[in-house]
């Protein structure tokens, strides 16, 4: 028997890329012979997807109005009180400065480097290839053993990293334990650790634009940087803004660097938003869940919100590039 | 014509240049933790630094479970990782297969519900999701981490992709020999979907084996955690020798590398995805 064709897993991202940003929806479904073995097969995920994600969402809120610490007793509603303690809390506008600040930098960064890069290995040939995964390896490793690595060959003492910088005349920094250069380091391990993720994504969009493009572009005499500005980038910028979207709403989120690399010190300076919910819940005591919950709540807030404004602008690039 | 030549060499080489150090900067930390994890604890913090180590000892692998848990850390990693993996394989795959063959009640409204889930991030649902692991008295087990993990709603959307791709005519020569629905999913449709499955097994397994917050959330005892968590709250009381840290970073990395050294492309393809999961 002949194996029926099967669609690529790209193919399948590429649906559900347009499906989340364009919301398109149609569907074919054959008819089933009886209703409740449907049932029967969605049935364990819905009951996971329930209990774990739908049924928290709704008490995030909930336990936001509360005054309940980790061992739940004497739990009251306070209302809107831990909104209110919130904005004035100078850790709160400390660690949205820092979320910020990390990620107004960051993203550009690993965005931008990947497109560099896309530039230069957008080819199938073996050089191209092996380079890119080559990228691709950091993404693989876990952000632990990322920011263990770093963190030593980075010690102002005896990292070997630091050692070469002050060897090659650079006037060196303390980088994770200094104040000012603390977050800066962990912007550009971040970005070390994801670009090739990125421009995975890219050189495989550009891969994707029909080479008859290019070749009509040549015949009009265009030269290598007016194709880039004209064919390709109009060409791969709904995979741009993906990756645009996607990194800042994982920027927003960060807490794994941090932890390992800074436990957001020196001076709170590399204290992210959702470091600081973890140190309210779980961290310190007296562990209070409601406040913990509320400045979620607040952050959930920043990134819709980021999201939406990101997604109107970078689509709306996208379709002036077109024009 | 011979300047234009010349022009299109020269950006050439200096991409191939560019491109070539970067690469030497992404391969020189991971190298420099292979190769520093056999050095001996005085090779690792000598002072000047050097990359290679003088003299090539095994000290650190053999000493490593002496400082870290290291064997327990990695048997919690496998588990915990491999079940999820695993599991919601499974429930991943059921329920993809039935919204994409099967029509029923409110198969679109519930679709429409899941996919919306993979919009919400964790940490909202980080502290509600405690306090009920904390209330079923799974915290620190290996059921309260894998159960709230054992399906996905993109793992969900993917397989239903898959088997709405598929021709009908699969399963109804299935009905027509009477065999049940589960047996027409499970022993026809399911070994089609063969490639999805490494796929969507590989970025299960990958993102549950790297996981920081969740595991360190949903643990609290020593000998529960993950190599990941567990390395990084040791590291950060800094109570650990550096040698036994790099050892123990190394084991912690090793099966992931050698998985994307032999499985390269389905990691690729199945990573892909990870910037829609958040």
């Amino acid at each position: 028997m002949e194996k029926p064709k099967e669609p690529s897993f790209s193919a399948v991202l590429c649906t559900l890329r347009e499906k989340i940003m364009t919301n398109s929806k149609k569907k074919k479904k054959y008819v089933a012979q009886n209703q409740k073995s449907a049932y029967l097969f969605i049935l364990p995920s819905m009951i996971i997807l329930s209990v774990f994600v739908f049924i928290p969402l709704i008490a995030s809120f909930v336990i936001s109005i509360t005054d309940m610490n980790i061992f739940m007793k004497d739990v009251s509603f306070v209302g809107l009180k831990n909104f209110t303690r919130l904005f004035s809390d100078n850790r709160v506008s400390n660690a949205t400065f820092n979320s910020l600040y990390f990620t107004l930098l960051e993203v550009p960064l690993q965005v931008g480097l990947a497109l560099l890069l896309t530039v230069c290995l957008a080819k199938n040939n073996r050089y191209c290839k092996m380079l890119r995964s080559v990228y691709y390896l950091p993404f693989v490793c876990s952000m632990t053993a990322i920011g263990i690595v770093w963190s030593m060959l980075l010690d102002p003492n005896m990292g070997l990293v630091a050692y070469w910088l002050k060897q090659a005349g650079f006037e060196t920094a303390a980088f994770l334990k200094d104040p000012k250069f603390a977050m800066p380091t962990v912007i550009a391990v971040t970005a070390w650790k994801g670009f090739g993720y990125t421009l995975t994504l890219l050189a495989a969009a550009v891969l994707n634009i029909p080479q008859s493009l290019y070749e009509a572009a040549q015949m009009d005499g265009a030269g290598s940087f007016q194709k880039f500005i004209h064919i390709t980038i109009p060409g791969i910028w709904a995979t741009i803004s993906f990756c645009i979207v996607t990194t800042t709403i994982g920027a927003m989120q960060m807490f794994d660097q941090a932890y390992v690399m800074t436990q957001g010190g020196p001076l709170n300076k590399t204290e992210t938003v959702v470091q600081y919910i973890y140190d309210r819940g779980f961290q310190t005591a007296p562990y209070d869940l409601g406040y913990a919950s509320a400045i979620s709540v607040y952050l959930f807030v920043i990134v819709a919100v980021m999201t939406f404004v990101l997604r109107r602008f970078v689509l709306k690039g996208g379709e002036d590039a077109d024009a | 014509m011979r300047k234009k030549i010349g022009k299109i060499t020269l950006a050439a080489a200096f991409g191939y240049l560019f491109t070539f150090l970067i690469a030497v900067t992404v391969l020189i930390p991971i190298l420099w933790l292979l190769v520093s994890s056999f050095k001996t604890d005085v090779g690792v913090i000598k002072f000047p630094p050097r990359f290679f180590p003088e003299e090539w000892t095994l000290h650190q692998y053999l000493y490593v479970g002496d400082s870290i848990p290291i064997f327990e850390m990695t048997k919690n990693t496998v588990i915990f990782a491999g079940g999820v993996t695993v599991i919601s394989l499974l429930f991943d795959s059921m329920a993809g297969y039935a919204f994409a063959r099967m029509r029923f009640k409110g198969s679109k409204v519930l679709f429409s519900i899941i996919l919306l889930t993979m919009m919400v991030p964790f940490q909202i649902i980080m502290t509600p999701l405690y306090i009920e692991v904390y209330k079923l008295h799974l915290l620190d087990s290996y059921l309260g981490l894998i159960l709230p993990r054992a399906t996905s709603a993109f793992g969900i959307y993917m397989m239903s992709s898959f088997f709405q791709g598929l021709p009908k005519s699969l399963e109804e020569s299935g009905r027509i020999d009477g065999m049940s629905e589960f047996r027409i999913f499970w022993s026809i449709m399911m070994p089609l979907c063969k490639p999805a499955l490494v796929s969507l097994g590989i970025f299960h397994f990958m993102n549950n084996w790297n996981d920081l917050l969740y595991p360190l959330m949903l643990t609290s005892s020593q000998n529960k955690r993950t190599l990941s968590a567990g390395l990084a709250v040791l590291v950060g009381n800094k109570v650990i020798k550096y040698g036994p840290t790099l050892a123990a970073t190394m084991i912690s990395l090793t099966p992931l590398l050698i998985l994307y050294i032999f499985c390269q492309k389905y990691f690729i393809e199945g990573v892909a995805a990870s910037g829609v999961k958040e």
